[in-house]
């Protein structure tokens, strides 16, 4: 026998006694796959298709705009971007933006716009904000933003929260029917995506966030600190406000 | 130790793959709300940070953890090109475990939340990167008693029969 043929003929033995030696190792692997794979299938099959979610909603585009309160056109523009399931955020909405809107955004100072903010640590957010912008249908967003906070408590740990928020909105005098049909098809999700997705290329990773003029504030900050902030923005707005006209003067001016 | 860090690698790498498809299947929709018990897995998968260069992230994961796969098992098979095969493995587990850790850098200072299934898949990643480079210590070490077998067995058979290598 040439030593060519020896080597190819003790090759072939070494490659099948490996390939028998392996033979558990791939079978335990298969095992390992096929489990894998089933345990994912579950979990996709009852993971609640029922319960909104962001994640779910293909990209599309909307334009994101959150919820106007006040002018539109006042000097400051304030930017809120809140999950209604989040403590600070409630503890905001209750406590300190009554006075916000009373002697700031009434005052005519500022101008505010509620932005969904699901920050995915809660399992009601997104139902929340589908609620809020169905009542938005019937011009009384503001009116469920505020029940849905106060009533934090009463529909966080809820697996179907519909109930109580259909509750709120018997209470606002809402047409049930077509807030129940709203609710139901989940139409606002593609508005509740692009205002969270706003807050994403803003840089936002906590809420309450507040976006007050130029200056983006983490927390749920008190009402002296908001004020001071919508203050230095209307200076900031004036003084920019006058560079311009004195720079279209200036050109006007110009032979 | 002959094969055991190259089983090793097979094994992580399917049981990775599996929690990077886990979490590809989240991000495109299929998967409506992810199981997690520790920390908040939503809010770090639908953060900016989830995707990159276009794709999910967890789908960068999934593939190189069906090529760390591959690349394991046919190194199971062949004996040939091992410190090539061993060579890759090294390169393309660090590459991930550096990216891995990029993103729990993002996680802990910049979303300020924590996945459980993107610290395990982290953790997978360094355990491949060490068994990969025992492996490619054992690779060289092949070699060079390969070479040395060679280099003593010219002179001693000069005319027939030298050493016969699997």
């Amino acid at each position: 026998m040439s030593q060519k043929s020896a080597r190819a003929q003790r090759s072939n033995v070494v490659r099948t006694q490996r390939a028998a030696s392996l033979k558990p190792f791939y079978i335990g692997l298969a095992v390992v796959a096929v489990v894998g794979i089933a345990l994912i299938a579950r979990t996709a099959q009852h993971s609640d298709a029922s319960r909104p979610s962001i994640a779910n909603v293909a990209i599309t585009p909307v334009k994101a705009e959150g919820h106007l309160l006040g002018n539109p056109n006042a000097p400051v523009q304030v930017l809120e971007f809140a999950d209604f399931e989040c403590p600070h955020c409630a503890e905001f909405a209750t406590i300190t933006e009554p006075d916000v809107r009373k002697r700031i955004v009434d005052a005519g100072l500022a101008s505010y716009r509620y932005f969904d903010f699901p920050i995915g640590e809660f399992s009601n957010s997104v139902a929340a904000s589908n609620a809020a912008a169905c009542a938005g249908d019937q011009h009384k967003f503001w009116e469920m933003h505020d029940k849905l906070f106060q009533g934090q408590p009463d529909w966080s740990s809820e697996s179907n929260p519909k109930s109580v928020f259909a509750t709120y909105a018997k209470a606002l005098g809402l047409d049930m029917s077509t807030w129940n049909s709203c609710y139901d098809s989940q139409k606002h999700l593609p508005e509740i995506k692009a205002n969270h997705d706003e807050g994403v290329r803003r840089g936002v990773n906590s809420t309450p966030t507040f976006v007050i003029g130029t200056k983006q504030i983490p927390g749920a900050i008190p009402y002296d600190m908001f004020k001071a902030y919508v203050d230095t923005a209307a200076m900031e707005a004036k003084a920019a406000s006058h560079a311009e006209s004195s720079v279209t003067k200036q050109a006007s001016a110009t032979p | 130790m002959t094969r055991s860090a190259r089983l090793i690698i097979a094994l992580l790498a399917l049981v990775g793959a599996l929690i990077a498809l886990y979490l590809t299947l989240f991000k495109v929709g299929v998967i409506g709300q992810l199981v997690c018990n520790v920390g908040s897995c939503e809010r770090v998968n639908t953060s900016r940070w989830a995707m990159f260069l276009g794709l999910p992230v967890a789908a960068w994961g999934l593939a190189s953890y069906v090529v760390l796969l591959v690349l394991a098992l046919v190194s199971l098979q062949r004996d040939t090109l091992e410190r090539q095969v061993a060579l890759l493995l090294v390169a393309l587990s660090a590459w991930s475990v550096l990216f891995s850790a990029w993103l729990t850098s993002k996680e802990l200072f910049v979303i300020h939340a924590i996945c459980i299934w993107c610290v395990t898949s982290a953790t997978i990643m360094a355990l491949i990167f060490v068994a990969s480079l025992a492996e490619l210590a054992r690779a060289r070490r092949v070699d060079r008693e390969e070479r040395f077998d060679a280099q003593n067995a010219a002179p001693a058979a000069p005319s027939g029969s030298g050493p016969i290598r699997g």
